[in-house]
């Protein structure tokens, strides 16, 4: 069974993140840059579906400038076996996205395509699903436990209220949530024998897809600032201030 | 030029930033803990294994070993920033086999030094420690006076030799001694390799020092080695020796950039935090200077060192470049951690804090392998020598 993964280079999870002062987008100038955490989550998931022998092959997709070459090295470190990036430049709506995606599934046929529920970036929570809806394939998204069961997938979904499983038709796109997997560390000897993997760009003309913009960002602006906390005196001076001043509480 | 480290190794930085991370800072406080009631700054031996575990699981093992004992033969430069980050902690712990000794017996070692005493330290089964100073011969270990004479097939050593490090656990130290007195420094010190339990060598007191850290003063009385204990050639052990130092030497320095960086992260994070006189301490200029100042120290020094091990990989002469390097990287860290630490207030003066103890690493840097007089003078002869 070949795996298809898709792996996005976003900022690091650890950055405190600014506007620009222009308001016109993040600012992302000598910021560090990493694997999405839910894309690596998805890595993982394939590289151990792949050690336990389900997995034939594991192929790691970015899209992206030549940049995001890194983080497609990243999952060939984690136990990919071999990348593709489609190059394109600025940012890429979910849509875009989703369209090459499928341009790369054409060409690949794999049987279980597995992406981040969310980039930690614009947190849109969108390729996932529309992937589903252009190449009709079942989707499980949420995914905290994902078990090949033949030509069946069954994933366990982290919905409102506890899990839910459901059994799909292979192929099938899973999205993965936090509690998935923990992901391991990249060693050194892995990091070594990434480098010899081989790593294919197409563009998106080669995959049939034209990137047309629909979405235009009007605005990136910091959130409010929080207003330092007091202490409270009393039990009824809280509740006094519960009721009448944040008027939380009746 | 390429300012940029190739893809690999800016994964293995990555790679190491999290084990320090995950593995070493979890376990400081611990050891803050340990040193302020007085029992030393160590990790138990249980400690020890699990982190050498993980290390190995990682392939964080022998990063600069040869190939040939399963090492990476990784280059000067891809361990930059691998020591810079293995230095922040506070945790007594560098990723095995420690370089230095591993360098000076790679460089001298025959074929039965190799297997009997390169090879396990390779694997991490034995603990290599180094004896050079003595009472009367620190900067200068030209004027040692521990002497080994060849007596028929046997080499007779005798002397005292202080402030060993890891006297305590070594399983064999590599002992310089005079062969030639007429010669000195310039093919009359030769280097041994000594085991512990060899009859003579005994370790005569423990020197308890700064930050729960503790050296040992060894004493040689007619201590009788076989005549394959000489490393390398008879009258020629400066020049390994020196090539040792100079591994340690930029090691310390990386060491310093680490810290130097979490001293002024610390400061960073805390100054806005903290009011006095109703503005924040990072309002104030005397700390907004002290915040630039640290950043341009730092910068200069990963530069300095950069380059150092550019030269390194390429097998340039770094001589000059290994003492400006030591000596300016162990001051700006002093620098930087005494401010940073006068930023934090009483705060800063607390073993709840690792402050005092980055200090207290910092203050030993500044003497061992070469008080930073010493390199400032090599420095300047090496100038005004033309
Ligand atoms: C924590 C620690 C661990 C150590 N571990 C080891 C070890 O494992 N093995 C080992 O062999 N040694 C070890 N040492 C010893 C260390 O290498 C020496 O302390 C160092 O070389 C300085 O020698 P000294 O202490 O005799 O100082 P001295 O040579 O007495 O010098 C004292 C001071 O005089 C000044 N000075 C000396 N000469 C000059 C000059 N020419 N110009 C200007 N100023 C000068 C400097 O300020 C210097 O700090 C260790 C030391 C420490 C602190």
């Amino acid at each position: 069974m070949k795996v298809l993964v898709a792996v996005k280079r976003v900022v690091d999870y650890n950055v405190k993140v600014r506007a620009k002062a222009d308001g016109s987008d993040v600012d992302l100038n000598n910021v560090k840059m990493a694997i999405n955490p839910f894309c690596e989550i998805a890595v993982e998931e394939a590289v151990r579906l792949k050690e336990a022998g389900t997995a034939t092959e594991v192929v790691a997709v970015s899209i992206g400038d030549k940049a995001c070459q890194e983080q497609i090295r990243t999952a060939l470190a984690l136990g990919a076996d071999r990348g593709i990036q489609v190059e394109t430049e600025g940012a890429v709506e979910p849509l875009v996205v989703a369209k090459l995606l499928k341009g790369v599934i054409e060409k690949e046929q794999p049987q279980l395509v597995i992406l981040g529920k969310q980039s930690i970036d614009g947190d849109n929570n969108q390729t996932g699903q529309m992937l589903g809806a252009l190449t009709n394939m079942a989707q499980g998204t949420f995914a905290s436990e994902v078990a090949i069961d033949g030509d069946k997938v069954n994933v366990t979904r982290e919905v409102d209220g506890g899990l839910q499983t459901v059994s799909l038709n292979l192929p099938a796109i899973v999205t993965t949530d936090l509690r998935l997997n923990e992901p391991r560390y990249a060693s050194l000897p892995n990091i070594m024998k990434a480098k010899k993997k081989p790593l294919d760009v197409h563009t998106p003309a080669d995959l049939g897809v034209e990137p047309k913009a629909h979405l235009t960002t009007l605005k990136v602006e910091p959130p409010a600032e929080r207003q330092a906390g007091i202490m409270v005196e009393s039990v009824e001076q809280l509740v006094d201030k519960l009721k009448n001043e944040a008027k939380v509480i009746s | 030029m390429d300012f940029e480290l190739p893809e690999e190794y800016r994964m293995l930085e990555e790679l190491v930033a999290n084990f320090v991370a995950d593995h070493l800072l979890p376990l400081e406080p611990e050891v803050l803990a340990r040193e302020a009631v007085g029992v030393g700054a160590y990790i138990t031996a249980e400690e020890r294994e699990a982190l050498d575990a993980t290390s190995r699981e990682l392939g964080l093992w022998g990063l600069d070993a040869p190939e040939s004992m399963g090492g990476m033969d990784l280059p000067a430069i891809a361990l930059v920033a691998v020591n810079e980050h293995v230095g922040k902690s506070m945790v007594p712990y560098v990723l095995p086999p420690d370089s230095p000794n591993l360098r000076m017996l790679d460089a001298t070692v025959n074929d039965e030094q190799r297997s009997r005493y390169l090879e396990p330290y390779v694997r991490g089964e034995t603990v290599s420690a180094i004896a050079i100073s003595e009472p009367g011969a620190g900067s200068d270990p030209a004027a040692m006076k521990t002497s080994a004479v060849l007596r028929g097939d046997e080499w007779v050593l005798n002397g005292r030799k202080i402030w060993i490090s890891k006297a305590d656990i070594a399983d064999h130290f590599i002992t310089m001694a005079v062969t030639d007195k007429a010669q000195g420094a310039r093919g009359g010190i030769s280097a041994f390799l000594v085991d512990s339990d060899t009859p003579g060598l005994s370790v005569a007191r423990k020197i308890p020092m700064l930050g729960g850290n503790a050296t040992y003063e060894l004493e040689l009385s007619d201590c009788r080695l076989p005549a394959s204990a000489l490393l390398g050639e008879e009258g020629k052990g400066f020049a390994p020796m020196q090539l040792r130092l100079s591994t340690r030497r930029l090691e310390m320095a990386t060491w310093c950039i680490g810290i130097a960086q979490r001293a002024l992260d610390m400061l960073v994070e805390y100054a806005p935090q903290r009011e006095t006189f109703g503005s924040a301490l990072s309002d104030k200029q005397t700390v907004q200077n002290w915040i630039a100042e640290a950043e341009t120290d730092i910068h200069a020094a990963r530069l300095m060192a950069w380059h150092t091990a550019w030269k390194l990989d390429r097998g340039d002469s770094v001589r000059r470049e290994i003492s400006m390097l030591k000596a300016h990287a162990t001051e700006m860290a002093w620098r930087i951690v005494d401010r940073s630490m006068q930023g934090f207030g009483a705060m800063g003066m607390t073993k709840e804090l690792p402050l005092q103890q980055m200090a207290n690493e910092v203050r030993l840097m500044r003497i061992y392998d070469g008080p930073t007089e010493i390199h400032k003078w090599v420095v300047a002869r090496d100038i005004l020598r033309g």
